[in-house]
C-alpha cells in the first residue's frame, strides 16, 4: 500500500499545495500588515492636521473642547494637550518629553494596564504641543485574524490532501490489484479470466479494456492452435491408416508391389496436401499475413482465375464467364486473395454438375467491394450453409468424391483476415458464394 | 554440372547424392553451414542446393554471407517450412528458387537444371528460336515454319517458359508458380488443359513434335532428334 504510486502521488500534492498555502500566507500577511500601518499613520496624521486647524480658528479653548469631546467618544483615537510649561491641558496622553513626530508612549489604559501607544507629536503656536496616538495593538489583533485565518487553511489542506490521497491510492490501488490478479489467475492457467471493466471510461478502464481485448484475441489464437492439433490428429488418422494397409498388401503380394507404392504415394501427397493447408489455414487465422498487404485489383485477380480455368471447365463441360467491370482495388494479400478465389471457383467446378453455368463477378454494394461466384448446380441445403466453412465438413453427397474438406475453411480463413464476409446465398436455382469487403 | 550441396539430415542427403550422380552431376556434400560456406567460397559451382535449416549457423544466414562476399552461383532453397512467408524471406535473403520438403526428386532435378543454365548475364532477348518454331517477344508473334500461329496470352507465356528452358524439363509447379503466379497447387489440371491447347497449335500436324511430356515430372520443348 505505501509503495504503491498513487499515494506517492497523493503525499507529493499535498505537500506541493501546504508549502504554497504557506507561502501564500507570508505573502498576504506582509501585505496586510504594511497596508494597515499606513492606514494607522494616516488616520493619526490627519486627526493631528484637523486639530491644528481647529486651534487656528478656534484658538486654544476650542482645542481643549474638541479633544475632550473625542475623549469621550467610544472607539476613537487617543489625544493629549500639552501646554508651553510641559503640564497636560487635556486628554488622556501624557507628554513625552520634546519629541516632535512619532513615537511609542507607555500609556495607562483606561483599565489602567500600561499599553504601548503609537503617538504623533506636532508642535501648536505658542509653545503649545498636541499629541495624536492610538493602540498598536489593533495592527497585532488584525494580524492574529489573518494569521488565524491561514492556520485554518492550512490544517484544512493538509486533511484533504491526507483523507483524499488515502481514498484515492485505495481505489487506484485496489484496481490495479485486480488487474494484477487476474494476470496471475491467468498465469495459473485459468485463460477465461478477464479484468472488470467499470464502465466509467478513464484511462484504468480503458487500459483493462484493451487488456481484456488482447486476452481475447491470445485465446482465440490458441483456441486455433488447439484445434489444428486435434484435426490433424483426428483427420490425418484416416489417410495414415489407408497409406500403412496399402504398404502392408504391397509388402504381402510382390506382383502388385509397384502399384502399391504408387497409390501410397499418391496417399502420401493427398496427406501432405491436408497438412499444408491445415498450416496456411492456421498462419492466416493467426492473422501473421496482414504484413502482406498491398494494394489490389479485385477485378484484375478474378480475370486471371477465370483465364486459367477456362479451358479446364471447358473441357469438363462447364462453362466459366468473367462479370463485372474494374478496376476494383483494395488492401489486401494478393496471393491468398487469389488462392480464396480459385477455392470457390473449383468448389463450383465440382459441384454444380455437367453442363452448369459458372459466374465470377466482382463489383460494388452500398460502396463496399464484392467478389462472387454464381452457379446454377444443386446448391447446399440452408441447415449446412454456414457449417461448409468448418474444417473437414463436407456435404453427404460429396463425401465420395476427391478433396479433403477444408477449401471452405480456407475461404472463411482468408475473408476473416480481410475483415471481409462471405456467405452463402440460394441463386434460384444454385448457389452464390458472397464475400463483402469492407467500405474502403 | 558441378554441384554443392549443403543438408545436415545424413540419410536425405545420401539419397540425395547417389540421386544427383546418377542423373549426372557431381556432388560436393557439406553437412554443415560453415563447412558450405567454406566450400561455396573456396570451388565453383554450377548450382548450390542450401537447405534452410542448419544447425549452428542457419541457412539465411550463409545465403546472406555468401551474397554479400560475392558468390553468384544461383541458390535453390530446401525447406521444411511451407509457411507463405517464408518462400518470399528465402528470396529475400537471395536464394533464386525454394522448394518445400518433402518434394519429388525430379522436382528437385528439374529445378536444379532450370538454375544452371541460365545466363549469367541478363541479356535482353528479343526473339526465341528452337527449331522451326520462332517466338518474337516484341511483336508477340509465333511462328512455326514461316507459318503465324495465334496465341492466347497464357498460351504465348507458357510457350516462351519452355523455350527459355528448351532441352529441360519444367514442372507443373514451376509452371504454374512462373505463368500464373500460383504459389499453391489447385485441384484442378489447369496446367495439363493449357498444354494440350499450346500442343495442338504448335504441333498438330507437323513431322516432328517440340513439346514432350515427361512422365512423372512435367513437359520438355527440345529441337526434333
Amino acid at each position: 500500500m505505501f509503495r504503491s504510486t498513487s499515494l506517492r502521488l497523493a503525499v507529493l500534492y499535498t505537500t506541493a499545495f501546504a508549502i504554497s498555502v504557506v507561502a501564500l500566507g507570508v505573502i498576504t500577511l506582509l501585505t496586510t500588515r504594511a497596508a494597515l500601518s499606513e492606514q494607522f499613520n494616516a488616520r493619526i496624521q490627519s486627526e493631528a492636521a484637523a486639530l491644528t486647524q481647529e486651534f487656528r480658528t478656534e484658538g486654544l479653548d476650542g482645542v481643549v473642547q474638541a479633544v475632550r469631546e473625542r475623549d469621550r467618544t467610544p472607539g476613537a483615537l487617543d489625544y493629549g494637550l500639552v501646554g508651553p510649561d510641559g503640564h497636560a491641558l487635556a486628554g488622556r496622553l501624557a507628554p513625552s518629553g520634546a519629541v516632535i513626530g512619532w513615537s511609542t508612549v507607555q500609556t495607562a489604559q483606561r483599565d489602567g494596564e500600561l499599553e504601548p501607544i503609537r503617538v504623533f507629536t506636532v508642535a501648536l503656536p505658542d509653545g503649545y504641543r498636541l499629541l495624536v496616538g492610538d493602540d498598536e495593538e489593533r495592527i497585532e489583533a488584525l494580524d492574529g485574524a489573518v494569521l488565524r485565518g491561514f492556520a485554518w487553511a492550512f490544517a484544512g489542506v493538509v486533511i484533504l490532501g491526507v483523507v483524499g490521497g488515502y481514498a484515492l491510492s485505495r481505489d487506484v490501488h485496489r484496481r490495479l490489484a485486480a488487474i494484477s490478479s487476474t494476470a496471475e489467475a491467468i498465469i495459473d492457467g485459468d485463460l477465461s479470466r478477464r479484468v472488470q471493466v467499470r464502465g466509467s471510461t478513464d484511462d484504468l478502464d480503458r487500459l483493462a479494456e484493451t487488456i481484456n481485448r488482447m486476452l481475447d484475441r491470445i485465446s482465440a489464437l490458441m483456441e486455433s492452435l488447439r484445434q489444428v492439433s486435434s484435426d490433424i490428429a483426428h483427420d490425418l488418422r484416416t489417410p495414415l491408416t489407408r497409406l500403412r494397409q496399402r504398404l502392408e498388401s504391397g509388402l504381402a503380394k510382390e506382383g502388385e508391389r509397384g502399384e502399391a507404392i504408387e497409390g501410397a504415394l499418391g496417399d502420401l501427397d493427398s496427406i501432405l496436401e491436408t497438412f499444408a493447408a491445415l498450416l496456411r489455414i492456421a498462419q492466416i487465422e493467426g492473422g501473421a499475413r496482414r504484413a502482406a498487404f498491398r494494394a489490389t485489383d479485385l477485378s484484375q485477380l478474378a480475370r486471371t482465375v477465370v483465364d486459367a480455368f477456362a479451358p479446364s471447365a471447358e473441357d469438363a463441360r462447364r462453362s466459366l464467364g468473367l462479370e463485372g467491370e474494374g478496376p476494383l482495388m483494395i488492401d489486401g494479400d494478393p496471393e491468398l486473395l487469389t488462392q480464396m478465389l480459385v477455392n470457390l471457383v473449383e468448389n463450383a467446378l465440382r459441384h454444380a454438375g455437367e453442363g452448369a453455368v459458372i459466374r465470377v463477378g466482382v463489383g460494388k454494394a452500398h460502396g463496399a467491394p464484392v467478389l462472387w461466384v454464381i452457379d446454377n448446380g444443386p446448391g447446399v441445403p440452408t441447415a449446412e450453409r454456414e457449417r461448409v466453412f468448418d474444417r473437414f465438413y463436407r456435404l453427404e453427397r460429396s463425401r465420395s468424391e476427391p478433396g479433403h474438406g477444408l477449401g471452405l475453411a480456407l475461404v472463411a480463413a482468408v475473408a476473416k483476415l480481410h475483415g471481409a464476409q462471405v456467405r452463402l446465398h440460394e441463386a434460384n436455382p444454385g448457389l452464390e458464394a458472397r464475400i463483402s469487403f469492407p467500405a474502403t | 554440372m558441378k554441384l554443392l550441396l549443403v543438408e545436415d539430415d545424413k540419410e536425405a542427403a545420401a539419397y540425395l547424392k547417389r540421386a544427383l550422380s546418377e542423373a549426372g552431376h557431381t556432388l560436393d556434400y557439406a553437412a554443415t553451414g560453415r563447412e558450405g560456406l567454406m566450400l561455396a567460397a573456396g570451388e565453383t559451382y554450377d548450382v548450390i542446393v542450401l537447405d534452410r535449416m542448419l544447425p549452428q549457423v542457419d541457412g539465411l544466414t550463409i545465403l546472406r554471407t555468401m551474397r554479400a562476399s560475392d558468390v553468384k552461383t544461383p541458390v535453390l532453397l530446401l525447406t521444411a517450412l511451407g509457411g507463405i512467408d517464408d518462400r518470399v524471406e528465402g528470396l529475400e535473403a537471395g536464394g533464386d528458387d525454394y522448394l518445400v520438403k518433402p518434394f519429388a526428386f525430379a522436382e528437385l532435378l528439374a529445378r536444379v537444371n532450370a538454375l544452371a543454365r541460365r545466363p549469367p548475364t541478363q541479356d535482353v532477348q528479343t526473339a526465341l528460336r528452337v527449331s522451326d518454331l520462332s517466338l518474337d517477344l516484341l511483336k508477340r508473334a509465333v511462328t512455326r515454319d514461316g507459318v503465324r500461329i495465334e496465341l492466347q496470352p497464357r498460351e504465348f507465356q507458357l510457350l516462351e517458359y519452355l523455350m527459355r528452358h528448351a532441352g529441360r524439363v519444367v514442372t507443373r509447379t514451376m509452371l504454374l508458380e512462373s505463368v500464373w503466379d500460383f504459389h499453391f497447387d489447385p485441384k484442378t489440371n489447369i496446367v495439363e488443359t493449357h498444354m494440350s491447347r499450346l500442343r495442338a497449335k504448335v504441333d498438330r500436324g507437323q513431322r516432328h513434335e517440340l513439346i514432350h511430356t515427361v512422365r512423372g515430372a512435367g513437359y520438355c520443348l527440345r529441337e526434333p532428334d
